[in-house]
């Protein structure tokens, strides 16, 4: 009840002083705003990233010479290694219990002509019919290769979005013949739109049968690596453990010595982005909480300004039997009110600012309610702390001096 | 049994390492329903003496019982609401909100005693109407004249039926015109059974109450009843 006439009395107290409420609202908002736009910012790309990554599926990995490369020492490493040979394919297929399905896969850029276009280094994939059922592309139009084109070295592709979008506008593809660094082939389908990240289109490939691939671009030496799935998750660690002895064995490779070769899974990759990007996405957080200690301190400094400008006020109301902690409240609240008030319009701000930032490279952000949950309590906190000292100097003054103040 | 007895108040300051002693062996007893006026020039004390009455600060030594209650021990919590129910003040400076409407400002002290909005704003508008101004509820201080300022206050200082009112210099800061007006209405409220007490250094106001303490060098210097016939000159 009274905490609620309380309430009034700092609502009209705010309410009368609108340039100085105005003032003290822009510290928290752009405080607020300036972690809120990194905060959201940074969350949508850590997101867009983990869906990327994602793609690959939960019970899959990849078995490569390269692996995971963070350093110059550890490229100079696996520049040395053998690359995986492609008996490995049959072997694990053989060998390995657990494996669902075993993809052969190589990549290498290529123009794409048709007619007189022409699509300048385009992804060209050979892959193995399995891949449409391992990877997370998705049949749009047609449909993908199959065992028989794969296994009669068929001249047939699979082509990405913008493929399809930059050589068959309001054409209907399926049938027609392309020209894959000069060797001509038979489209069979188009993949669904996958979108882009950081600018990277994920559409602009085309996928061919690995045993076309390997007839026209020949072995594949470096770039060939294995995609493995395994029936389940659960058996995803000894899946990896086979194939890792497969290899191992296949590959000559002393028992005291480590793999020459790496399998790599989302989790892999994603603990990896996490740990490159920690020390900068906390570095950007660091820098832009600056701006909300200068908020806070600007809330401080009005409050302590208007403590002073309303001293006989203060005295007016202990003099009518006001208690300490009326005041304290009284002036908390309006502290409270203003740093919500600002916290609120700071997560919009911010989200919107982030979003066009994020807009850019080509991202989307959704609300994060991590982000918003943030952007409240710190806003809170940023009023009780900056508000508490105020208010306490309010509610000690002693009623005989504030009622004497000019 | 008297509504405020104080035994040896002693109230001291600290200047620097001088003590001021701004009151000394004060021993008063008033009882409930008296029109008492201080009187002293100014530096005698007297604002010290009513600011302990009207419990905005405690003695240094000494006793104060209002209403049979020892105040002189009580804390700033307890001081506070002593002030709200017990003692409605009137200042030379009116000392009302200066943003806020008559009305809210009469309502004020029901704030802080917790009262329901419709019994404040029913309380309010009973006060005002009292000191005749129901159709001033809705102007700020800015909007009214002096005496209607000083109304205000009075009407403040009654909304909550304090036992005492007490007033420092009430008509300090209006022309004799309104001063009479302001008095007239003390009178009247004497009459309804409130007990009242006025600080003053003006003769004129203090000739209108029962009784005169004289208050000099932080001392009662005297303790005069005045007569019927006394406030008649007047």
């Amino acid at each position: 009840m009274m905490f609620l006439s309380l309430l009034g009395i700092a609502i009209k107290a705010l309410w009368a002083n609108k340039l100085r409420t105005t003032l003290t609202l822009l510290g928290v908002i752009i405080g607020v705003t300036s972690v809120m736009t990194i905060i959201s910012a940074l969350e949508g790309m850590m997101g867009a990233i983990e869906s990327q990554i994602d793609r690959m599926g939960p019970s899959t990995f990849v078995v490569t010479k390269w692996g995971l490369i963070t350093s110059e020492e550890a490229y100079w490493e696996a520049v040395k290694r053998k690359p995986i040979s492609l008996e490995a394919v049959d072997l694990v297929e053989a060998g390995c219990e657990n494996c669902e399905k075993v993809c052969a896969r190589a990549f290498n850029r290529a123009n794409i002509k048709r007619g007189s276009q022409t699509l300048r280094r385009v992804s060209i994939g050979g892959v193995d019919p399995n891949f449409i059922d391992i990877a997370d592309v998705e049949v749009g139009q047609g449909r993908f290769y199959s065992y028989e084109e794969s296994l009669h070295r068929k001249q047939v592709a699979f082509i990405g979005h913008t493929v399809r979008e930059e050589l068959f506008s309001g054409v209907d593809p399926i049938g027609k013949d392309i020209r894959i660094g000069g060797k001509k082939y038979t489209v069979v389908g188009v993949a669904k739109e996958m979108g882009s990240v950081f600018g990277n289109n994920h559409d602009n490939f085309t996928l061919i049968p690995f045993t076309a691939y390997m007839k026209q671009f020949g072995e594949p030496g470096d770039q060939f690596n294995l995609m493995i799935k395994a029936f389940s998750v659960e058996v995803l660690d000894e899946t990896m453990d086979d194939v890792r002895l497969i290899l191992r064995s296949q590959r000559h490779v002393p028992y005291n010595k480590p793999d020459d070769f790496a399998l790599i899974t989302a989790d892999n990759v994603l603990e990896m982005v996490n740990s490159i990007t920690k020390l900068f996405r906390v570095g950007l957080v660091g820098i832009s909480s600056i701006s909300l200690v200068v908020g806070g301190i600007v809330v401080m400094n009005i409050m302590m300004v208007s403590v002073t400008e309303r001293t006989r006020e203060i005295g007016i109301r202990k003099s009518v039997g006001a208690k300490k902690k009326h005041i304290l409240i009284q002036f908390l609240y309006e502290a409270l009110l203003t740093t919500m008030t600002g916290g609120f319009i700071g997560i919009v701000l911010g989200y919107i600012i982030a979003d066009a930032l994020v807009g850019m490279i080509d991202m989307e952000i959704s609300p994060s309610s991590f982000a918003i949950i943030a952007g409240l309590s710190i806003s809170t906190g940023t009023g009780l702390i900056f508000g508490i000292y105020p208010a306490m100097k309010a509610a000690r003054l002693d009623p005989i001096k504030a009622l004497s103040y000019e | 049994m008297p509504l405020i007895e104080t035994k040896n108040l002693w109230k001291t300051y600290k200047m620097g390492t001088e003590e001021v002693n701004a009151l000394r062996e004060v021993s008063i007893s008033i009882e409930k329903g008296e029109y008492v006026a201080i009187m002293g020039p100014s530096g005698s004390g007297k604002s010290t003496l009513m600011n302990l009455i009207g419990c905005l600060d405690t003695p240094t030594q000494g006793e104060y019982k209002l209403n049979n209650r020892q105040v002189s021990s009580m804390n700033d919590d307890e001081l506070a609401n002593i002030r709200n129910r017990e003692i409605g003040f009137v200042f030379q400076t009116f000392n009302l909100l200066p943003r806020a409407t008559s009305l809210h400002n009469v309502e004020l002290p029901l704030i802080y005693n917790g009262s329901p909005a419709d019994l404040r704003r029913k309380m309010a508008e009973e006060a005002l109407a009292k000191v005749e101004l129901s159709d001033r509820m809705m102007h700020k201080p800015s909007e009214l004249s002096g005496g209607q300022r000083q109304r205000v206050a009075i009407a403040r200082a009654l909304v909550n039926n304090p036992s005492i009112l007490l007033a420092d210099e009430p008509t300090g800061n209006l022309d004799s015109k309104t001063s009479v007006d302001i008095m007239r209405l003390f009178d009247e409220l004497h009459r309804e059974g409130n007990t009242i007490i006025v600080v003053t250094h003006e003769q004129d106001i203090a000739k209108r109450a029962h009784r005169v303490l004289s208050i000099l060098d932080g001392k009662i210097a005297s303790d005069v009843r005045v007569s019927e016939e006394g406030r008649k000159i007047l």
